[in-house]
């Protein structure tokens, strides 16, 4: 593994020089600085280095799924990962063909993805249209692997008979002849045997086991009604080709088909066909003549492309299994075995059925783990990944699902907005996703409040109430620093902090003492059972209502609550003097709102408050005040009796 | 692959620490120069200088953040012997910009040690506002703030023997609240007659006292850097070591009948990795957010990434070096697209080119 380690250069002459280090930031970026280890205990002084322009890199990787082209293919997955995710965990009859579903669903999420990149190569600048080409690359391979590991370990293939299915990619994935063929079909050309790519086209098609077009295609020839042709077209037209639906048997239909080849071969023997020489050519293809092939094969694009057409004129019953040996053998005719690119490692791997070593490549396809997490959960799901608890102990399916899920749902997070659909996929991971997302949740930069209540409402849906709580409690204080008491409040209640809830409560009771405003009345008055989660707040929502009903002139229900304030000993040492002052005019009033009893309170009150500094320039104003109004009271009283 | 932005730090000698904020949308520096200066990224995701100041009358050693539950406020130490606290208060007067005018304003500073402080940490939210530092005296020193929102009164707590001098601290982040509180400290002696250099304390509520429970003794050589790994419910714990090579130590704890009786918790130690790949002195580490990848850095010039797997086996995957012999060479080098903005002149954007590839390998 050593050698596969890449080494990034920091362009910079001073990290060169004296070294770096580094220091991890939000998720997966790096600060890199240029820094020595130094011994702290000799004597302080400048380094070598100094004075010198020292920079902090931020390093960060490019992530090509955050491309806005690619939002579509990342939304559209997560929605048919969530959907296999519910289809896995039910009881689902015939699971395999709803696995084959899906699998299908993400290779049309991906060509739809191509389709719009490649509209964007024709509209977009020069430099915009390389990164749209390096993409469609990028994402053709993952659609040319996925749909071969759809055919080797997801599709139930009756008999193993795999061939159609292999054409049929090779078909999808190599449509130029196709694409000329339907061309010729459709215009009316003469002498189209003129037209220098006819032969090459319809030796195409043959390879690709497109007989039906080989045949058509002759039709046009100028010279279709001649015998040769004729004696070609039957001898194309009787071939056998395996049908696994057609009720023969494998060993039937080898039968038959060993019989064509030796009357088709006869035919060649008694040279039928040497007056058309493409004609011959194609004959002797068809009975998998080497030097024929040999002719024909740099047609073919890439080994894969020849191992299907090989097939099909050699073996065209190959098991599944027996792919590998072959797919070997093509690649060693092609002569391309010293530079196999990394798109033919995987293919190869595949074809051999080394499904862990397809997922170790696919992990390096530089699409940010977006292929190898959704295609390893596939697997899991059907069951292909069990074999490698089997061949070694220490391959845990689960678990290798899982980090390429928690992998790509952290990276997910990352992103401003994409943050949800991360979490999507950790929720997906039995063992640490709710670690993880814990963790993240956390760390997400809060921003407008309605963000913060997105995130608060994405711990709770988890029950990670103290996550929740501490989300709050940052944002109280942000709010806090930036003056909004009103804001600051009301997450200090949802942190459900009775500290900090106090705090802010003392801070609003100061600042009426100071200035004689409550702040945030509408808040005050929609506090409800919250203001029950410290003493502080009930006694400020408390003075709150004191004001409420005093405005309304209700002075009688003013003076209980003044007197409950007074008694509940919640009253802050520098709120008494606030407290008594507000009920002098009370005291003062016309009509009689405390009774003897309340006033007894009040003075007594009054008298263990005595000593205040503050309250010195009031206390004789108050206690006369107290006495008229007992006096009155008292009255009253005993006349009311 | 990598895209780096270069920000002009503007100190005047080589920087010895960078910390990011919890959201790692703050970053503060410091230098041997004797400042700190704080950075913040704005909208367009650049970095801008928003405070600069004298912090220490010495090379400032580390820098680190508080909990944002604490409000803004970063910690740091010195060879000037002394740690500080610092806060960052918003003016009443709404200065200019967005966020009001807002100053650093020393807390307290900390002038117990009578040598040179070496690493200051704040310890996990769930236990208060708490402060380590430690020493080349080998004191280990534990601070509180008891009033969450003041925090101009800070009281020392405990005062732990270490015997060795001491390099470098890390708490343990474990999110559990019942858990005692357990850190862990280096010793840069590198005398390896003296023994472990890797001490592990707990914290025991019932004799409130920190207690060394355990001495990593597989750890001779001088120990420059330390850090335990974010936590993901694991049943251990693991902690990253630079000594003269990368080491991960995991620690599991043991639940039989002495450490119940003794109260204190007994530990199983295993080095899970040991990476030599620095060839010479590793002198620092650090942990990514979700504990899977490391970074550290040697005296090879040299930041090195090593990545656990999903069966916990430890591979390297990418390293940086400082190269700037190809500055002249333009096409690794862009501008920043969006110029005239004054910050613009000391943001650089650079495609990381590869030193020596072999083979394409990802990031994580």
């Amino acid at each position: 593994m050593e050698s596969t380690v890449r080494t990034f250069a920091i362009p910079n002459e001073l990290c060169r020089r004296a070294g770096i280090a580094a220091t991890w930031h939000s998720i997966n970026n790096l600060g890199i600085f240029p820094s020595q280890s130094v011994n702290p205990s000799i004597p302080d002084r400048p380094s070598p280095y100094g004075p010198s322009e020292a920079s902090v890199f931020n390093v960060r990787q490019d992530i090509l799924l955050f491309e806005p082209i690619l939002r579509k293919l990342v939304n559209e997955s997560n929605g048919i990962f969530l959907n296999l995710q519910i289809l896995t965990s039910g009881n689902v009859a015939n699971l395999k063909q709803e696995l084959l579903k899906v699998s299908h669903q993400y290779r049309s999420v991906i060509r739809a993805c191509l389709e719009n990149l490649q509209d964007e190569v024709a509209r977009v600048d020069e430099h915009t249209s390389e990164n749209m080409k390096n993409y469609i690359t990028i994402f053709y391979s993952i659609e040319c692997i996925w749909h071969l590991c759809e055919i080797l370990f997801i599709e139930n293939i009756p008999g193993s008979i795999v061939l159609p299915h292999l054409l049929e990619w090779v078909r999808f994935h190599f449509p130029k002849y196709e694409r000329q063929a339907t061309i010729y079909l459709n215009s009316d050309i003469d002498n189209i045997e003129l037209d220098p790519d006819y032969w090459k086209t319809v030796i195409g098609c043959l390879l690709q086991g497109r007989v039906e077009v080989v045949r058509a295609l002759l039709t046009l020839h100028s010279s279709a009604n001649s015998p040769v042709f004729k004696l070609f077209d039957q001898t194309l037209k009787s071939m056998p080709i395996y049908n696994v639906y057609s009720g023969t048997s494998v060993t039937e239909f080898n039968l038959r088909w060993k019989h064509w080849l030796v009357d088709t071969q006869s035919k060649i023997d008694a040279k039928s066909f040497v007056s058309e020489s493409h004609l011959n050519l194609m004959m002797k293809l068809a009975v998998g003549e080497e030097l024929a092939w040999n002719q024909v094969q740099a047609q073919c694009e890439a080994w894969y492309e020849l191992l299907a057409s090989w097939l099909f004129f050699t073996e065209p019953t190959v098991k599944t299994f027996e792919l590998g040996q072959f797919a070997r053998r093509c690649i060693g005719r092609m002569g391309v075995r010293d530079h196999l690119r990394h798109l033919d490692q995987i293919l190869l791997a595949a074809l051999e059925a080394d499904i862990f070593q397809v997922i170790k490549e696919i992990q390096h396809m530089s699409e940010n783990g977006w292929f190898v997490s959704h295609l390893t959960d596939l697997l899991f799901h059907a069951g292909v990944l069990d074999t490698l608890d089997g061949t070694n102990e220490d391959l845990v399916a689960g678990r290798l699902r899982e980090s390429f899920l928690i992998d790509y749902g952290v990276l997910m997070s990352s992103h401003h907005s994409l943050w949800q659909l991360g979490l999507s996929y950790l929720d997906h991971c039995p063992s640490d996703g709710l670690h993880v997302i814990q963790l993240l949740l956390q760390k997400l930069p809060l921003g407008t409040e309605v963000r913060v209540q997105k995130i608060v409402r994405e711990a709770l849906k988890r029950d990670l109430h103290p996550v929740a709580q501490s989300v709050c409690k940052v944002q109280g204080i942000n709010c806090l620093r930036r003056g909004k008491m009103g804001n600051a409040l009301s997450w200090a209640l949802k942190s459900q902090d009775g500290y900090f809830t106090s705090y802010l409560a003392d801070r609003f009771l100061r600042k009426y003492t100071t200035e004689g405003k409550l702040l945030c009345p509408d808040l005050l008055e929609n506090l409800g059972s919250a203001m029950l989660s410290c003493d502080r707040l009930t006694f400020l929502s408390k003075y709150f209502e004191f004001h409420k009903v005093y405005a309304l002139k209700d002075f009688k229900e003013a003076a209980n609550i003044i007197i409950s304030l007074m008694s509940s000993k919640l009253t802050p040492k520098y709120f008494w003097i606030t407290l008594l002052t507000d009920a002098l005019p009370l005291l003062e009033s016309d009509e009689i709102v405390f009774s003897s009893n309340d006033t007894f309170m009040l003075l007594h009150c009054l008298e263990e408050k005595s000593k205040l500094p503050e309250l010195q320039d009031k206390i004789s104003l108050i206690r006369i005040a107290a006495a008229r109004n007992l006096a009155r009271a008292l009255t009253t009283e005993a006349q009311a009796a | 692959m990598f895209e780096a932005e270069e920000i002009n730090a503007e100190h005047k000698d080589l920087i010895h620490d960078v910390a990011y904020d919890f959201y790692g949308q703050r970053m503060a520096t410091c230098s041997s120069d004797q400042y700190v200066k704080v950075w913040d990224q704005n909208h367009e995701g650049r970095w801008i200088l928003t405070s600069s100041w004298k912090a220490h009358s010495g090379s400032v050693w580390k820098v680190t953040w508080a909990h944002p539950e604490f409000g803004q406020v970063l910690a740091t130490c010195s060879f000037d012997r002394t740690a500080a606290v610092w806060e960052e208060i918003v003016g009443e007067t709404p200065g200019p910009g967005e966020r009001g005018s807002r100053h650093w304003v020393r807390r307290t500073n900390l002038v117990d040690s009578r040598t040179s402080v070496t690493d200051v940490k704040f310890g996990p939210k769930t236990q208060g506002l708490q402060l380590a530092t430690c020493s080349i005296d080998g004191i280990i020193r534990i601070y509180e703030a008891p009033d969450v929102m003041n925090l101009s009164q800070w009281t020392l707590q405990h005062e732990v023997q270490c015997k060795l001098s001491c390099s470098c601290l890390s708490w343990n982040p474990s999110l559990s609240k019942s858990l005692p509180q357990m850190l862990a400290v280096g010793s840069d002696d590198s005398n390896p007659a003296n023994g472990g250099k890797v001490f592990i304390f707990e914290y025991s509520e019932n004799i409130r006292r920190w207690t060394k429970i355990e001495t990593i003794n597989t750890i001779t050589d001088a120990v420059h850097d330390i850090s335990f790994s974010p936590n993901l419910g694991r049943s251990f714990h693991l902690l990253a070591v630079a000594t003269k090579d990368v080491r991960i130590i995991s620690l599991t704890p043991i639940h039989d009948q002495a450490s119940i009786q003794s109260g204190l918790t007994k530990l199983s130690v295993q080095t899970a990795a040991q990476f030599e790949d620095h060839a010479s002195t590793v002198w620092r580490v650090c942990w990514n957010i979700t504990g899977t990848i490391l970074a550290s850095s040697g005296d090879d010039g040299c930041v090195r990434m090593f990545k656990m797997n999903y069966i916990n086996t430890w591979k390297p995957i990418a390293v940086l070096k400082g190269d700037g012999s190809n500055l002249s060479n333009e096409n690794q080098k862009s501008m920043a697209s969006s110029t005239g903005a004054p910050v613009s002149q000391t943001a650089r954007y650079y495609k990381l080119g590869t030193i020596s590839s072999s083979r394409e390998v990802p990031w994580h």
